[in-house]
């Protein structure tokens, strides 16, 4: 081989490696490492603490103070564990929708429920169909078909308490809980240490 | 008077040596893909130390391929970068002109 070909040999392979950095270094950003698993168990536990309060408690101020405090709790716990994440276009748009949707519902229900204008079917209802709403529209940023699945289980929950009656309104909720915030939040928990795991693994192995 | 960087072939592109540099290209590489990223977060991604990444960033920065913010959050110094619009366009003509090198190369 003569020197001007070697020359451009190497050339080539420096170029090759310039894209192949890019490359990887696109795909190193956009691999989120934002865990969101935990609010979906935490906002679930919140659930059932306010159904409790509420209905043994016979207090007005179970769902406002319940929310709010996890709000608040959420917000925390948030700040210390993604502190230091970079901000994506995506982890924006989710982020939004889930906020929306939050406020929505707070004002709807404090609303609603402050004027005696709302049963427990139509609460479960619009609570039901709202997170059904926020799951789906996440679902779909994320190209998440397991999301979308706990939308269709909200939906159906709302669907069904309206035409229930209470007590079934009541188990039709408990249920839809336990499946779209405990078990999609704990799967989620689940899927995300694995990823970490595996990210972890890659990493090692590109850096050994 | 050009900058040092690859020389190319007449009618080939010249590629941005502000942006040749490995860590320069993989530090813009990861800002395209975020709004705005942590000192410690790209240092972490490059597996570069304090003064190189610094010393690399502040080259994007007079380039006006990074803006840095400089705040307090919860009273901890946070400096953040965020990747401008000529940054990107950059970025986007690098790749271009790369490939366009390395078609010629395969072509030779």
């Amino acid at each position: 081989m003569t020197n001007n070909a070697e020359e451009q040999e190497l050339a080539k392979l420096e170029l090759t490696a310039r894209l192949s950095l890019i490359e990887a270094m696109i795909a190193e950003g956009r691999q989120t490492t934002e865990r969101w698993g935990w609010t979906f168990v935490l906002w679930g536990v919140a659930y059932y603490v306010a159904i409790a309060w509420a209905t043994w408690g016979h207090s007005n101020f179970a769902w406002p103070v319940t929310m709010v405090g996890t709000g608040i709790l959420t917000g925390v716990i948030a700040s210390r564990i993604g502190g230091k994440q970079p901000e994506t276009t995506m982890g924006r748009a989710i982020w939004a929708i889930w906020l929306a949707v939050g406020i929505s519902l707070f004002v709807f229900c404090l609303s609603a429920s402050t004027a005696g204008r709302i049963d427990q079917q139509t609460f479960i209802a619009a609570v039901a169909v709202m997170l059904g709403t926020a799951n789906a529209a996440s679902s779909i940023i994320l190209k998440w078909g397991a999301q979308f699945f706990f939308a269709l289980v909200w939906w159906t929950a709302a669907a069904i308490s309206c035409f229930a009656t209470v007590a079934q309104s009541s188990i039709v909720f408990l249920s839809a809980i336990f499946l779209g915030q405990i078990v999609f939040g704990s799967y989620m928990m689940i899927s995300e240490a694995r990823e970490k795991k595996g990210r972890e693994r890659k990493s090692g192995a590109a850096h050994a | 008077m050009p900058e040092p960087g690859i020389e190319p072939e007449s009618g080939l592109p010249e590629l941005n040596p502000v942006i040749h540099g490995k860590l320069r290209l993989a530090l813009l590489s990861l800002l395209s893909t975020v709004e705005e990223a942590e000192f410690t977060w790209l240092r972490a991604k490059t597996n570069s130390t304090d003064g190189n990444l610094g010393a690399q960033l502040l080259k994007l920065e007079e380039a006006g391929y990074v803006a840095v913010e400089k705040k307090f959050v919860l009273r901890k110094p946070q400096t953040l970068y965020r990747m401008t619009v000529s940054g990107r366009q950059a970025l986007t003509d690098y790749v271009q002109a790369l490939k366009q090198l390395l078609g010629s190369a395969i072509n030779v």
